[in-house]
């Protein structure tokens, strides 16, 4: 990583402040010939344009006159899938919660959300309780999956499962989005399953393949096996006596692609 | 219409649910049907071992009758904030405007302030390219930046109206099996842009994940011309 950092201060320092021959790309040797070039009015060398381009400066946009003056104020803000969705909720007759949610910045989104998050998925499991005809102060949030991964393969029965409500709103709050550079993008794998979860990976960013209802829904209803609220039948008289709540059961639909830009044509 | 206006109500009133996700399509008041609403947000390497990192922002779309849907605004600028060292500021920021049928991008760089306010950086251009129809028109810099904007499929995938059910109180056993579910988003189109750049040029992170790696913490906005 030090090259990158090295890379992308020389950039930023070409860039502010020479206007001249930069490139962001170590493994570009710059000719001096070509360097020569930059400044004869005529696109010749690797140029891609009058002395711009290749070796040379960037070429600037062609802006055609635009006008890109003005403040532009925040109207829309997302980092994971369905956060603002899903926790945020609004009550009849007070200022909404999910506008305000558009218009926060990440650094102060902890404070403002984290509680009303909480509260929000014991309000879903009480929701389901009452469907099932159970107390609702009987049906709650367990901590999830996320807990025997944190805490590795070595089940001694004696750590606690660290995700509980309120370590899983806290991370939730800050609603963005995290992108791995070096490593390969998984939204989330629970690898072997339980209990061990051996070669568990995630967080490292976000495809367009990743499941991210199914993640969503284990996470938040599927308890420490991830299967909490699948469906079970628990009488064994062939009707499902608890609800599926950890898979919507559908999977990608739309054409996606290997090559730029990833995402499938218009239908 | 009317499908949309039964599922706000549910929201808004915060009637019985087992979870509402629809990544971030039509997530709040304000912005819904809006052209500004962002629907989706990915970012990814793009293939293993890749030194490459893909933003992807999905804005509007036509999975409900009667959306905003189908034109870039030239009074949205959408903007790629990145964290690179754990914080939840935004250190770079890349922007994105269209002007006469192209699409303008702007960055990696500072912002010339954090916050809820932002102006275009038009002394940091990143590059242009066409606005695309159906068939994809890509732009590549000397930087080996990738650029495109246009209408795309929704990649998302959800069984919206199980939801629906589930919510509204039908459907006490809870989302469907695979045989029986159906991709509400199958048909669905959006309006994409995507930027593909080198790791080079947003430097290293000193962010991390709860598992330990080093990460961007990355969030999409819209902004709307005052």
């Amino acid at each position: 990583m030090k090259s990158n950092k090295l890379n992308f201060v020389a950039l930023a320092f070409c860039s502010a402040l020479f206007f001249t021959a930069c490139t962001s790309d170590d493994n570009v040797t710059v000719d001096p010939i070509a360097m020569a070039t930059c400044s004869d009015g005529v696109m010749n060398g690797n140029e891609t344009g009058v002395d711009c381009g290749g070796s040379c400066e960037a070429c600037e946009v062609p802006m055609m006159g635009a006008d890109f003056s003005g403040t532009y104020a925040q109207a829309d803000h997302m980092g994971r899938p369905g956060i603002n969705t899903v926790l945020s909720f609004d009550l009849e007759g007070q200022a909404s919660v999910k506008d305000a949610h558009n218009v926060t910045i990440p650094s102060e989104m902890q404070l403002a959300f984290q509680a009303g998050f909480e509260a929000r998925l014991e309000q879903y499991h009480d929701v389901y309780a009452s469907l099932l005809g159970l107390n609702p102060e009987d049906v709650n949030y367990v901590p999830n999956i996320l807990g025997d991964i944190l805490n590795g393969p070595d089940k001694d029965g004696a750590t606690d499962n660290p995700v509980s409500a309120t370590v899983l709103t806290s991370v939730l709050a800050d609603d963005v989005l995290e992108v791995a550079p070096d490593v390969a993008t998984t939204y989330f794998n629970g690898g072997a399953g339980a209990p061990a979860f051996e070669g568990a990976v995630g967080l490292t960013g976000r495809t367009p393949q990743d499941d991210v209802i199914d993640v969503s829904l284990i996470l938040l209803f599927g308890g420490a096996t991830g299967d909490r609220f699948s469906g079970q039948d628990t009488n064994n008289d062939g009707v499902a006596d608890l609800p599926r709540l950890t898979s919507d059961g559908v999977a990608l639909t739309a054409d996606i692609s290997t090559t730029f830009p990833y995402l499938g044509a218009p239908e | 219409m009317k499908r949309l206006k039964l599922h706000v109500t549910l929201i808004v009133l915060g009637i019985v649910g087992v979870i509402l996700i629809a990544a971030d399509h039509i997530d709040a008041p304000s912005s819904m049907n809006t052209t500004a609403d962002i629907t989706d947000y990915y970012a990814f390497e793009p293939s293993v071992g890749s030194n490459n990192t893909v933003f992807a922002v999905d804005l509007q779309t036509n999975v409900l009758p009667d959306l905003a849907y189908g034109t870039f605004d030239e009074n949205v600028l959408t903007e790629i904030n990145i964290d690179t060292d754990g914080d939840l500021v935004e250190d770079l920021v890349i922007q994105a405007i269209p002007r006469d049928g192209r699409m303008y991008f702007f960055g990696p760089v500072a912002p010339s302030q954090s916050g809820l306010n932002s102006e275009v950086l038009i002394n940091s251009p990143l590059g242009d390219v066409e606005i695309s129809s159906t068939t994809a028109i890509t732009q590549t810099t000397a930087d080996g930046v990738k650029l495109f904007a246009g209408p795309r499929q929704d990649a998302f995938f959800f069984d919206f109206f199980q939801f629906n059910a589930v919510i509204g109180g039908m459907a006490p056993g809870g989302f469907k099996v695979a045989a029986e579910a159906t991709d509400t988003f199958d048909g669905a189109n959006t309006m994409s842009i995507v930027v593909e750049l080198p790791n080079a040029m947003l430097g290293a992170t000193t962010a991390t994940n709860v598992l330990g790696i080093p990460v961007y913490k990355t969030w999409v906005t819209t902004n709307i011309k005052q």
